[in-house]
């Protein structure tokens, strides 16, 4: 178990730049997801801190040492491939005791003490004795997970291990991570292009886009209190809309409506983008007690999800997103009246994408600079 | 009873007659089809007429000659004329010095030429696998050989090693004379020294089609099985005989079959170029022996009998080869 902590680190693939001066810091026991969509440079950064990618600039620690130029077998760390990479001529067992067999540093008796440990831990000692083509997907990836574990490393590396898995048994599979990472408190690194996945797992979660960090926060926040508007469009689904405004006085006000934000009454900031979830709006005959300004919406798409019902609608050539309750019968075409949670606000800066503005009235704990 | 209108007629008889239309075409198409699918031919005389051509060269050209083998194999020949023999043949064969001789050097450049080749495109494989700059340049490089014919690749080495003027030789002997040995390196006289040469040439020649293959099968193992290799601290060496033989066994199967058949038959006009089989019959091989007999000596029932015997051989190594390997190799 370590610390592992990323200072300035950069990644240069030739002109590409795929990670651009990333600092971050994973305490010791903590499981820490990395999230953002194709080519935002997370598996680069898990493959940096693994030593199978060199690091351009900058230097990496794993409890405190400098493993920057090490050898990815010297580092303490193991690490779960998204395509499990078992070797496919070996039993399950030889998999788990290979590279400790080939290490030499270990006896007979603690390599089969440690495989018959793990194997127990992941419920496969009747797999044992069974090569991969023999072995089931989930099967595989918990093999790989063995040996991942045998290794008994500093840190795991996990580089979308679910995404070969078919959904139930990923859903599956996720909570016997989180109860594995419980039972061994081993630092975790997880890689992931699932946001759920992200918010299930992580203690917490580290948002990437082009190379560049966006927000680390535990997962809760994160949705909350978004630091920019990629992350709140990215975590949450269905994203959350947006919507260009302009802030005077603390009312935010659109051709189709203006909104007063609570608390906000200094604010005057000119043109921004104001963010609402589509679960924060509801149709406004849903509830008795409604916002304090309701808007019109002509629904052009609806999607029955089977908990809700997704609603598009559009206001004045802007299309929204609202999560409305189940079994109504709205059609295309019709007009509904829109109330949204005051509470759930967010508004952000139209050029930079910095957050300015959440309504949350527990944001006394929001991020430092915000407004509340 | 039901009185259609003509408005109603018409609209039956059309769709009648659509039905008809579309039944015909479905038939007329599944018929085309069919016809496209397996009948091509009216009659099987005319695709009997047109496989002719191709039975008549198999059948002139290689079953034929395979049975004249053997049968020429059981008769005492001449240039003019020929006299059953019964056994006379083999018993000479076997009996023969000579021919003991050359079965064993054969085996012997056998075990060197496919161990070496086999080894060596191995080692320089797995280089050019992992080296990550000039890649085409040394792939090109190391694959060149192959693109010589045989007769050119023994010419060539011919002269790099000629004992006295070649470049190769006259090196070794520098490097020889450093230490204080004086080396002759005159391999036409030497049988050892001349195996030696004729095997470096024929492993040398056989390089370049092993490397391709085997870098196109390392390449073929996925990247993430090497990296979690370097991840559980592998050394190279285990890297290649335990992850990589293992994961490339059938290409390598394959490899020693071809090149059993190479050192077998293939080696004949390098022997044929560099020693003539020998000095002493030190490089002699069963094919360049047989050659000899059958035409130099003229003895084609003696030479008959020998390429039997070979062609056995080669059956049994195959057959063995397979056998043996099967048990080992992975595939997939």
């Amino acid at each position: 178990m370590a610390r592992i902590q990323l200072e300035n680190i950069t990644k240069r693939f030739d002109d590409v730049v795929a990670v651009k001066d990333l600092n971050l810091e994973v305490d010791d026991g903590e499981f820490i997801v990395v999230v953002g969509p194709s080519g935002c440079g997370k598996s680069t950064t898990l493959r940096m801190i693994s030593g199978l990618e060199s690091v351009s600039e900058g230097t990496i620690r794993i409890g405190g040492v400098d493993v920057t130029g090490q050898e990815p077998s010297d580092r303490g760390i193991a690490m779960v491939f998204q395509n499990y990479a078992l070797y496919p001529h070996m039993s399950a067992k030889r998999n788990m005791t290979f590279g400790m067999k080939s290490a030499g540093s270990f006896t007979d008796e603690e390599i089969e003490e440690r495989a018959m440990s793990a194997a127990e831990i992941l419920d496969i000692t009747d797999l044992l004795g069974r090569k991969p083509g023999a072995l089931s997907g989930g099967e595989r990836q918990r093999v790989a997970l063995g040996r991942a574990i045998c290794r008994d490393p500093q840190v795991f590396l996990m580089d979308e291990p679910l995404s070969n898995l078919d959904a139930k048994l990923r859903v599956q599979m996720r909570a016997e991570l989180a109860k594995l990472h419980d039972e061994l408190g081993t630092t975790t690194v997880y890689v992931t292009h699932d946001q759920t996945e992200a918010m299930t797992l992580g203690d917490r979660v580290v948002v990437l886009d082009g190379g560049q960090l966006q927000q680390v926060d535990s997962p809760q926040r994160l949705y909350d209190f978004p630091e920019n508007r990629f992350v709140a469009e990215f975590i949450g689904d269905p994203a959350m809309n947006m919507i260009a405004v302009d802030v005077a006085d603390g009312i935010a006000s659109h051709p189709a409506f203006s909104i007063p934000l609570p608390d906000g009454d200094s604010l005057s900031v000119g043109s921004a983008v104001l963010g609402i979830r589509p679960e924060d709006l509801y149709l406004a005959d849903e509830r008795e007690a409604t916002s304090p300004e309701t808007f019109e919406a002509t629904v052009s798409v609806t999607e029955p999800l089977g908990d809700s019902l997704l609603l598009h609608g559009q206001i004045e050539g802007h299309e929204f997103k609202i999560q409305a309750q189940p079994r109504r019968t709205i059609t295309p075409g019709d007009t509904v009246e829109l109330g949204y949670d005051p509470d759930r606000l967010h508004l952000f800066d139209r050029d930079t994408g910095e957050a300015i503005y959440h309504s949350d009235p527990t944001a006394s704990i929001a991020p430092s600079g915000v407004t509340q | 009873m039901i009185v259609l209108d003509h408005c109603q007629k018409t609209h039956v008889v059309f769709t009648v007659v659509e039905g008809y239309i579309e039944e015909t075409q479905a038939r007329y198409t599944t018929q085309m089809s069919e016809q496209s699918a397996r009948e091509v031919f009216t009659n099987n005389k005319e695709a009997a007429l047109l496989l002719l051509p191709t039975l008549f060269v198999i059948v002139m050209f290689l079953y034929w000659p395979a049975i004249d083998t053997f049968r020429l194999s059981f008769f005492q020949t001449t240039l003019t004329s020929e006299r059953f023999a019964g056994t006379y043949n083999y018993i000479r064969l076997f009996t023969s010095g000579s021919y003991q001789n050359s079965l064993f050097v054969t085996f012997g450049f056998g075990l060197v030429v496919v161990g070496g080749t086999m080894l060596l495109s191995l080692f320089i494989s797995f280089m050019l696998y992992e080296v990550d700059r000039f890649t085409s340049i040394y792939l090109i490089t190391a694959i060149w050989p192959y693109a010589l014919p045989p007769a050119v690749a023994g010419l060539v080495l011919l002269f790099l090693l000629q004992p006295d003027l070649g470049i190769l030789t006259y090196w070794i002997r520098s490097i020889g004379s450093i230490f204080g040995m004086d080396l002759g390196l005159d391999w036409r006289t030497s049988g050892p020294m001349a195996f030696v040469v004729v095997s470096i040439t024929a492993i040398w020649k056989q390089l370049g089609y092993n490397i391709i293959f085997m870098v196109a099968a390392m390449n073929n193992i996925p990247n993430t099985i090497d990296e979690a290799a370097q991840l559980d601290g592998i050394s190279r060496s285990n890297r290649l005989f335990k992850i990589y033989v293992p994961l490339m066994s059938p290409t390598l199967v394959f490899l020693i079959v071809i090149n059993t058949i190479y050192a077998f038959f293939a080696t004949f006009p390098i022997i044929d170029l560099m020693t003539s089989g020998g000095p002493g019959g030190a490089t002699n091989i069963l094919i360049y022996k047989l050659f000899i007999d059958a035409f130099e000596n003229f003895n084609l029932g003696y030479a008959a009998a020998q390429s039997l015997v070979l062609f056995l051989i080669v059956g049994v190594l195959m057959y063995i080869q397979l056998r043996v390997t099967d048990r080992y190799a992975h595939y997939g």
